[in-house]
């Protein structure tokens, strides 16, 4: 068990909410929020400055292993950027600076030194618009692993002695059962991946993602582009994968994120965290008067 | 359909199942008033009526489900509509008994059992009733909590009823060698028993209704 912290040092504002409560208490009662299993990762007093836009205002907040967290909120509201602290894609911004720590797995994702490569192999990142290579279903499958140099299947490798094809083989098997794509394209797999559909090639970002091994998979807007077939399977896929691993998404269908989240924090604009906590209680009975108005449709 | 006819919507809903609330209480009125003044003619006409209460019914039902559908209501939107939807329900039964009391009116021989003082009852039924939709139109948890506290004097004044129906009945002295008039009170007695029930019973339906407002206005589950 563990406590989820949300806290924000800019945000003082004493605001009545739907139970009378203001934003200040509302805060306190994460302090007592508690979630089933045990904390993957956890951010503490999280800022991030594009420049000189404060993007992201004092976020502190555990997010629990194997199991799906929803971000919500308007557009600008900060959500996507924290989604991006989780494993330093904000390092490729030169604008962007990060105050504050994010620890996976209590390790300091944001401690010098650390290898960014195995970070964000752990940490991998599925984006809104399917992106998949202009390569092989196997071959976008394999690519990640032929970089990190776990699959040998070349000429030199034959040659002294190592053959990972049978290896490549079952880890594209394996990556794509696992995004449910298996069924739709195994008698293609020397396809190009272009050729999919928008659905099919978002499953397959996702499979690539599985094939790295990682223990979180963060997903921007995933579905958001894809029709309601296509999504109702990424939606299946998501809770499916949430067995064995811990799925951070950011969503702007909040009807989505009711649907498959465990947990859903609510960015409101500002960079602010307004409320976390259990997407049943969000949904039904929020805190905030303001997330309250937000999710209601009277405010954003 | 756009955010402030959505919002139209909800206003609309809450006046459309006052609406019906208001229809059902005029009903609940004239089988009481009935059943008091053995107006035949008056428990005939709320008889005959029920079909209204059941159309609007099922107009509320899907208006319900047209929000639900359309606009996946979240937070305090969709504990309205979800405690709207549960709400109709209870009204539509509450026009049930109030035929239900019509009939009896037309069928009971009223000169026997007139010391059971049905109109005590009636009365804080149709208040609770009254109260019950008072609380949905305000969103008056208070009055939710108070309605549910006031089911058992009603309870009370039921079994109270019923205990003197049966103690009647007893003490009641009948020809036996007379079927005919042996039958006779056996029917009346169980239709004012039926009477007492249904009274009841619509002061459950009140209260079902103050537990569904305090989910709506509270989120608080603690008399569903």
């Amino acid at each position: 068990m563990s406590n989820a912290r949300v806290e924000s040092e800019d945000v003082q504002t004493i605001e009545q909410t739907t139970t009378g409560e203001t934003d200040e208490r509302v805060r306190e009662a994460w302090l007592d929020y508690e979630f089933t299993g045990e904390t993957k990762l956890s951010t503490t007093d999280l800022d991030v400055y594009y420049g000189d836009d404060h993007a992201l205002k004092g976020v502190s907040i555990d997010i629990p292993a194997e199991s799906v967290t929803a971000l919500i909120g308007p557009s600008g509201c900060g959500k996507s950027t924290f989604l991006r602290c989780l494993n330093r894609m904000n390092d490729r911004i030169a604008a962007a600076s990060v105050d504050g720590s994010v620890e996976l797995d209590g390790e300091e994702v944001y401690q010098d030194g650390i290898n960014l490569v195995e970070l964000r192999k752990r940490v991998g990142m599925v984006f809104q618009a399917p992106n998949p290579f202009p390569k092989s279903v196997r071959d976008n499958i394999s690519y990640g692993p032929r970089k990190h140099g776990d699959i040998e299947t070349g000429l030199l490798a034959r040659l002294f002695g190592r053959d990972d094809r049978e290896k490549e083989q079952e880890l594209v098997e394996r990556s794509l059962k696992n995004a449910a794509l298996w069924d739709e394209v195994n008698d293609r797999l020397d396809d190009n991946a272009l050729g999919l559909s928008g659905g099919q090639q978002q499953r397959l970002c996702i499979a690539r993602c599985l094939a790295t091994d990682p223990e979180v998979i963060l997903m921007d807007e995933p579905a958001s582009a894809l029709d309601p077939i296509a999504t109702a399977k990424i939606e299946d896929l998501i809770d499916d994968l949430a067995e064995e691993y811990t799925v951070v998404i950011v969503t702007h269908n909040m009807q989505q994120a009711a649907r498959i989240s465990d947990q859903t924090a609510v960015f409101l604009t500002g960079g602010q965290l307004v409320e976390y906590g259990d997407t049943d209680q969000i949904f039904e009975n929020p805190r905030s008067q303001r997330v309250e108005d937000y999710i209601t449709g009277k405010f954003g | 359909m756009t955010r402030d006819e959505y919002q139209q919507s909800l206003a609309a809903l809450r006046t459309d199942v006052l609406a019906m609330g208001d229809l059902v209480a005029d009903r609940l009125d004239r089988a009481l008033a009935a059943l008091s003044t053995v107006d035949e003619s008056a428990a005939r006409a709320v008889a005959d009526a029920d079909d209204a209460v059941d159309q609007r019914y099922l107009d509320l039902e899907s208006e319900c489900i047209q929000l639900l559908a359309r606009q996946q209501p979240v937070a305090s939107d969709l504990r309205f509509v979800a405690s709207s939807f549960k709400i109709v329900t209870d009204l539509e039964r509450v026009g049930d008994l109030a035929v239900n009391l019509a009939q009896y009116t037309l069928a009971a021989d009223r000169k026997r059992f007139e010391e059971v003082d049905l109109s005590s009852i009636g009365d804080l039924a149709r208040d609770m009733l009254d109260d019950a939709m008072t609380a949905y139109r305000t969103d008056d948890a208070a009055l939710c909590r108070a309605i549910a506290e006031r089911d058992d004097e009603l309870d009370a004044l039921c079994q109270r009823a019923s205990e003197r129906v049966v103690r009647d009945l007893i003490e009641h002295e009948v020809d036996e060698g007379d079927s005919w008039a042996v039958e006779e009170l056996m029917d009346d007695v169980s239709r004012l028993l039926l009477v007492v029930r249904d009274l009841e019973r619509v002061g459950d339906h009140a209260v079902n209704i103050a537990a569904r407002t305090l989910y709506m206005a509270e989120s608080d589950p603690s008399l569903v």
